[in-house]
Order: structure tokens, then sequence, then C-alpha cells
């Protein structure tokens, strides 16, 4: 997280100077597609071009990669659960059945581990796109333009306001425990069972909620005091009205999602299976 | 000014009550504010100068509910019959805590805040926030988080948010509460220098009296118990006995000019220091006084309880914070720990209780290096108090909070409660034992913080900031109970930026910059010592200033003069 505690990378790239909303409706937009397919082919050539995308951003890697590893961990969690709970289900799926191991219970077929690969593919196609939006999208930016698309702006402010607040919380956070471990409150690891610092870790929970408490009131008069809610609408400082780009690129994504759709009612995109 | 003028705002025989409370807040008020006049509303806490304040910009009765009787009008009209948005036209808050009210995720959105709730469109907010912010000198810092401002810098921006309005009235909701003396210095030359800018109606409140005085004011209204108990010119009000009768603190050297018997008299303009001590008068009884007592010699050094010896600290690969510190606290010292915001404290607070070890360099507790203590068995001889108590209180009964330390130990329960029991006697909350921490209020409730470090017996007790949050009043009785502590032997660090508190309440000061000790020694010398003042951006106190103007005493002799005077009097009127 930058100093800022914002998720935000600054650069100046194309992604960056998308529209948020245009991003949010890109995000939506592949992500139907994805969910639409079940073949790998499909989602290699999205997950192509999603690493491609996520490279002419310019993210610095050291900043990404916390998010990338999560969900590279993530999927691969599901695919072993996946395969230990149902081994045989690839070959329900396409019909045959190509024994590779006997586990027992169960055989694991060739069919559930290219089933397998291609749910992996499947999520990983979806990885570049998040990142991309969730490191391009300037929170106030974002709030504004998704109010411009009919969301009630007290709504969208709210998370502005998470974004600005967050990093406070955080200092309280560090501030209590600290002085909680002075008194010989252990939180660290050594200092008592696991359950004895969940308890004690719990306890910091009560000074945090009432500060947060305080704080969120004394927000919501600084609010009130200057004029939050007095019309049914509001402007934005931090953002400007779609360009050419903008809507070159929601036209692109409708044009795409519509062919998608087309292609998939023919009948093509169920699983694929080579062998 | 001109008297006959409309006033902006006024209050003829107004009385508040909250809707959850059963008695009035606010009895009889009647005051008429002037345009352009800058006024100070100054009383303890709980005088209702919070909430005449919110009577002031609509948070009552939009905000919090409440009964209104009597009349009160802002520019000829019911404030109460309007809504918060429109007074708020006329009315611009800058509130007391910097942080919260810095709702924007960077500077000029935070300004831009009121354009956008009022639809102004994007390309029109821009050079108007750019102005708004050039007003208050922070053009620079545009495109800054609020995470990466001060204290007094994120105040300016909230100026800045409400100069953009083009209101009428300016209020200044404790200014100074969380700004360092420098920063609150240039706070009030800033609001003086709008004020005169702008003609606008200023109005603060404060009950840091001295060091909002230092720039001009019209008239100060001292409110006490819910009720206006005065109102005059700085002038009127300094000369007369008001302040220290409703626990408020009057500037050090009024105090000390009275303790010399000057009689004071709106005439001999006290609230100017300059006037006042070209006064022959005033300069001979102020002579005669410092002359009376010879000063007694100082208490002797203890054997150090602590020492640091050349610590040094980095964040990982990053500069030095602290660079080669070296201290010595004795058993049942009281030290204060002085320094700007940046200088350091708080790190060098976490070195002492472990929370980050030192690069290099060692940490002694009699005698015996502590570095590779752990954070538990270090809080059992160091206790950390935290600025605000609701940071440390995590538990629902007093009696559990002050024993937790203890139950984590593992110690039987029949001597905990024993032992909470006895320290809830020493602390003066004995009588409070089986109640919830929820009924306290803020100065009982850092009390239960003291009594649960004091549970452990720790050797010495750091505490951070120890006025925030309290008026004179409070702040006097918790500083009191913690010296009798210290006479029992418990050694005291006072991390604070409070000049009075230090002059008042330890025998030692250190003084850190930039992550280096610059001075340290008898608190009356290095407090009178301005080379070290300003180097560290600390304020000198009143009392050194009169000494220099006057040139009766050096400042050392009348800062030590004053301290014994103010003893002695304290210990005379226990007896009685």
């Amino acid at each position: 997280m930058s100093k800022a505690g914002m998720l935000y990378i600054e650069r100046d790239t194309l992604f960056h100077r998308l529209d948020g909303a245009v991003k949010l409706l890109m995000l939506l937009a592949w992500t139907v597609i994805v969910f639409l397919f079940q073949d790998i082919r499909v989602f290699i050539v999205l997950f192509l071009l999603g690493i491609g995308l996520l490279k002419s951003a310019q993210l610095p890697w050291t900043r990404i990669r916390l998010l990338v590893w999560v969900i590279i961990v993530f999927n691969i969690f599901n695919s072993i659960f996946t395969i230990l709970v149902s081994p045989a289900y690839g070959s329900e799926v396409n019909g045959t059945t190509t024994v590779l191991i006997d586990l027992g219970y169960e055989v694991l077929t060739l069919e559930t581990v290219f089933y397998i690969l291609t749910l992996s593919m499947k999520y990983m196609s979806l990885m570049p796109i998040s990142v991309l939006f969730v490191y391009t999208t300037h929170p106030t930016r974002f709030a504004g333009s998704v109010n411009r698309l009919g969301v009630p702006y007290k709504i969208a402010y709210a998370f502005n306001i998470a974004f600005r607040y967050i990093p406070d919380l955080k200092k309280d956070f560090l501030s209590i425990s600290n002085a909680m471990q002075a008194r010989g409150v252990g939180l660290a690891r050594g200092e008592g069972t696991i359950v004895q610092r969940l308890k004690h870790y719990a306890a910091i929970a009560i000074p945090l909620v009432q500060s947060s408490l305080a704080r969120i009131d004394t927000v919501a008069n600084a609010m009130d005091l200057r004029g939050f809610g007095k019309h049914a609408k509001r402007t934005w400082y931090s953002s400007s009205p779609w360009g050419r780009v903008d809507v070159i690129v929601v036209i692109v994504c409708a044009v795409v999602l519509a062919v998608s759709i087309t292609v998939r009612v023919k009948g093509f995109g169920t699983f694929w299976y080579p062998f | 000014m001109n008297k006959m003028a409309e006033s902006i705002l006024s209050f003829n025989q107004f009385s508040f009550q909250y809707s959850s409370l059963a008695e009035p807040t606010l009895h009889d008020i009647c005051l008429d504010i002037y345009p352009g006049e800058k006024i100070l509303i100054a009383g303890p806490s709980g005088s209702g100068k919070s909430t005449l304040a919110h009577c002031i910009n609509g948070l009552i009765p939009f905000a919090h509910k409440g009964k209104i009787s009597g009349d009160y009008t802002l520019k000829g009209r019911c404030p109460a019959e309007q809504s918060i948005f429109e007074i708020s036209r006329s009315v611009g808050t800058i509130m007391q805590d910097q942080d919260s009210q810095f709702i924007g995720l960077t500077v000029d959105e935070d300004v831009a805040f009121a354009f956008e709730n009022d639809c102004v469109a994007p390309e029109e907010m821009k050079p108007r926030v750019a102005e708004a912010l050039s007003m208050v000198d922070m053009l620079e810092h545009l495109n800054q988080s609020p995470h990466e401002l001060s204290g007094g810098q994120k105040q300016r921006v909230s100026l800045a948010g409400v100069m953009s309005m083009d209101v009428d009235i300016l209020l200044f909701d404790e200014p100074l509460a969380n700004l360092d003396p420098a920063s609150g210095k240039h706070a009030m030359k800033l609001i003086e220098d709008i004020h005169r800018d702008s003609g606008k109606t200023v109005i603060i409140i404060e009950h840091r009296i001295e060091d909002v005085l230092e720039q001009p004011v019209d008239r100060i209204v001292v409110m006490s118990e819910g009720r206006i108990v005065a109102v005059g010119t700085p002038d009127e009000i300094l000369s007369s006995n008001v302040m220290q009768e409703n626990g408020l603190r009057e500037p050090l050297y009024i105090s000390a000019l009275k303790y010399a018997g000057c009689e004071l008299t709106p005439t001999v303009q006290p609230s100017s220091l300059e006037i006042l001590s070209s006064n022959e008068q005033v300069r001979r009884a102020l002579g005669e006084w410092v002359e009376v007592i010879d000063n007694s010699s100082m208490k002797s050094e203890s054997a150090p309880l602590l020492e640091l010896q050349d610590v040094r600290f980095a964040y990982g690969e990053g500069k030095e914070v602290i660079k080669g510190v070296s201290l010595k606290i004795g058993a049942g010292e009281r030290v204060a720990l002085l320094g700007n915001n940046g200088a350091g404290k708080t790190t060098l607070s976490q070195l002492l209780t472990g929370m980050v070890k030192p690069t290099s360099g060692d940490i002694l507790l009699n005698g015996e290096s502590i570095r590779q203590w752990s954070i538990r068995r270090r809080g059992e001889q160091i206790g950390y108090v935290m600025q605000n108590p609701n940071h440390m209180i995590t538990q629902t009964m007093i009696r559990d909070e002050v024993g937790l330390a203890l139950r984590i130990q593992g110690v039987p329960q029949a001597e905990i409660t024993a032992k909470v029991e006895e320290v809830l006697r020493i602390c003066g909350l004995y009588s409070y034992r089986d109640w919830p921490v929820s009924a306290l209020s803020y100065g009982q409730k850092k009390r239960v913080t003291i009594a649960s470090i004091l549970v452990t017996e720790p050797k010495l007790i750091i505490v951070d900031e120890p006025t925030a949050g309290q008026d004179f009043k409070h702040y006097t009785k918790f500083m009191s109970f913690l010296s009798r502590l210290a006479e029992q032997g418990v050694s005291l660090l006072f991390i604070t930026h409070d000049m009075h508190l230090a002059l008042e309440y330890t025998e030692r000061a250190a003084v850190l910059c930039n992550g280096e000790i610059i001075a340290s020694g008898s608190t009356a010398s290095v407090l009178t010592n301005t080379e070290i003042m300003n180097r560290a951006n600390l304020k000198e106190t009143s009392l050194s200033m009169l000494s220099r103007s006057t040139e009766v005493a050096t400042p050392e002799a009348l800062v030590r003069h004053f301290i014994q005077y103010e003893k002695l009097k304290k210990q005379v009127s226990e007896h009685e």
C-alpha cells in the first residue's frame, strides 16, 4: 500500500486515463465472457491479452505481486480440492473415461485433469484485468464516475471515505496494540496459545471500535457543515467527462460481448477436450 | 468598535437542553457579536463553550437535537428555522480534530468538497481551490494526501476549505488542541492575518488563553457551568480574577505580576506584555518580589534508574531518526522530554518500551542492559500511558481493566483483588471500583489507565502528552496526583510539547530536536534558553519574555522563583 493507504499506483498510461466506470464496465464484460465459455483456448487468448494490457499499464511488480500471488495460491488450492473431492468429474462432463490413477474411493481420470486445467485457466484469465482495475483506479475518480452511471452519490462517496480513513484505522490499531503489549498482553507469536492471542486481539477491537465511532461522528459533522447532501446531485472535482478513448473502449466491449454471446448461443465454447 | 452597528450574531436569554440530558447545558446566554469582531470564548471543560459553538454553526439543532428557549439570530434570522446548509453559508467551522475533518484524499480535493456539494462545475472549481490554498500558503502541497501533512498544515487546508465558501463568520473550535507550540503560534498569526485582510468575524473557542492572546482579540467571553460569567476586552478580563475563579489558566506573566502584588487595571494594558514591562511601578513590584525569597538549592542528583547510552535508531535501511541519544532518569525524578511533532519523541518512547529495538547503543535499567528484554518484561518495569485513555481501555468494568496485567501474569485471584483495590485507593478511584468504565469522565479514565499500569509496580511511567484533552483544572488535579506518585519513588517521563507542564511539574527537561538531544538540565534553565527554544521550534514562556523585557531578573531566576512561589502557595492552601 502507498503512504495514503491507497492501492492506486500513479502512472500515465492508457489504462490510468480510462474513466473508472468504463474500467468497471470492461471488467464486468470480461467476467461475463469468461463465464460464458468452458473452452481453454478462449481462456488462453484472454489471459495473454490480459497480460499484454497489464504490461502496458507499467505497474511495478513489487507492488502488485501480493495480489497476484494470492490469486495463484487460491487457484492451486481450489484445483487440489476439486481433484480430491471429485476425481472423475471430468469424465462425467466429457462422457469418456481415461483412468490415470486409482485413488481407492474413486479413479482420477485424464479428463478431470484437463478439466481442472481449464478451470484454472478460467480464473487466471480474470487475474490480469482484476489487478489492472484495482491498481489503476483512483478511488475518488471511481466514485465520481459510478455516480455518473446512476449510482446515488451518497453510496459512491462511501467508497471514497473508506479509502480515506483506512490508514487512520491502521494507525490506531498499531498504537493500541503497542500499548497492550507493553501491559503484557501477548499478541506476537510465542506469547501464549493461539486461543489466548486471538482473545487478546479481540480485546483490541473494543477501543478500536470506540475510537472509530467517535471518528465517524466527527466526520459526519464535518461533512454536514460543508454541505454534503445539500442537493440531489453533486459535482466531482477530480473527474472529467468521457473522452473519445472511453467511448471507443465501451463500444469495443459491447461488440465483443455481443459476438461472444452469439457464438456461445450457436453452440461453441462448451468443455473442449483435445484427446 | 461601533456599538451602534447591527449585530451579526445575537443571543438573548438563550438556553439549550440536549434531548438526552435532564438539565440544560446552556443557561440564559445574552451575547451580541458585531461584524468584523474577533472574539475569544474561553471556559473549562463542561462550561458549555462547545455547545455554544454548535448552536452557532447549526450542528445544534440539526445534528444534535434538544430544546431551545429564548431568542437567537444569525444575520437577523433565526438559525433553527433555516437548514444546516444555509447556516454553513454564513458560518464556516474549523473543527478541533484536524485529521478527521480532512475528508478528501488529497489537499485540493478536500478544499473542493464544499464546491462539489454546491454543484460547482469542475473547471470552475480548480482556480477557486488554488486561490483558497494560496491564501493559507498551502498551494505547493496541492496533491499531497493528509498522511503527508502535519497537524498545522491540515488545519490550514480546512481553513482554506471554509474560506473558499466566502462565509461571514469563521468559527474555530479549539484550534490549538493537538498543535505543537510553533504550529499553534503560526495558526494564531494566520487567523489574525485573515481577520485583518478579510474583515470577517472571527470566533475562537479555546482554553489556552495565553497562546490566543499573543495576537490581538477584541473581546473575551468567559463561560462557566453553562453561563456567561464575564465579557470584556482582554485588558478588562486580565485585570480581574475571573479566569482563576473559573478554572482557567491566565497568562503566566499575569499570574507572576499578581503574585508580585501589582495592581492591574485596564489602564496599564495588561494584554500587552511590552507596554506592561515599560511601566515603572510594575518593574519595581516585580523586582522586589523576586528578591523576597532566595532560590533554595536543587534536589541532589539521585542514582540513575534508567540510562540511555548513545542510542541510535533507523527504520530498516532508512534514515536515522534517533541519532545518538544519551539520557539519564533518576529514581523518583520527573523529567520532561520536550520536542516538536516529528522530533522523534514517539520513536524514543517506543525504544524504551521495546516496540522497536535500537540499531546501536544501549538502554540500562538499574545498571542492567534491557536491550534484549521482551516488550512484556519491560512492561512490568516501564509503564506507558497513551495520550487518549479510550485507546487503552479494553475491559468493561474498572476492576477488570485495572487487574488485566496481573490476570495475564497468572497471579492468584485473591492477590489480584487486593492489589487492584490498593491501587484504586492510591488513584482515588476506590469508590468507583465496581463501576463500568463508560460511566467515568475523561480525567477519571486517564486515572484508570494509570492505575492499570501501577498494578505491576513499574519503576518508570512514560506519560504521553498528559494534558491533551484536559482543561487547566482537571490537568492540575491529574498532575498533582502524578507528582504524589513521584514522591513515592516512581520515576515519571512526560513526553510533551506543553511548556507550562514542564515548567511546573518536572525537575529536569531534555529537548529533542531532529532525533538529537540538544539540551538537558534543570527545567528552568532549559526552558529559558532562547537559542535552544528557537532551534527546537518550541516556544518561550511568557515568564522569560517578562524577565527579559523588564530586566529585573534573569529569566531562569524569575522562573525558579515563580515555581517556588506557586508550590508554597499550594502547600498553604492544602493546609487550610
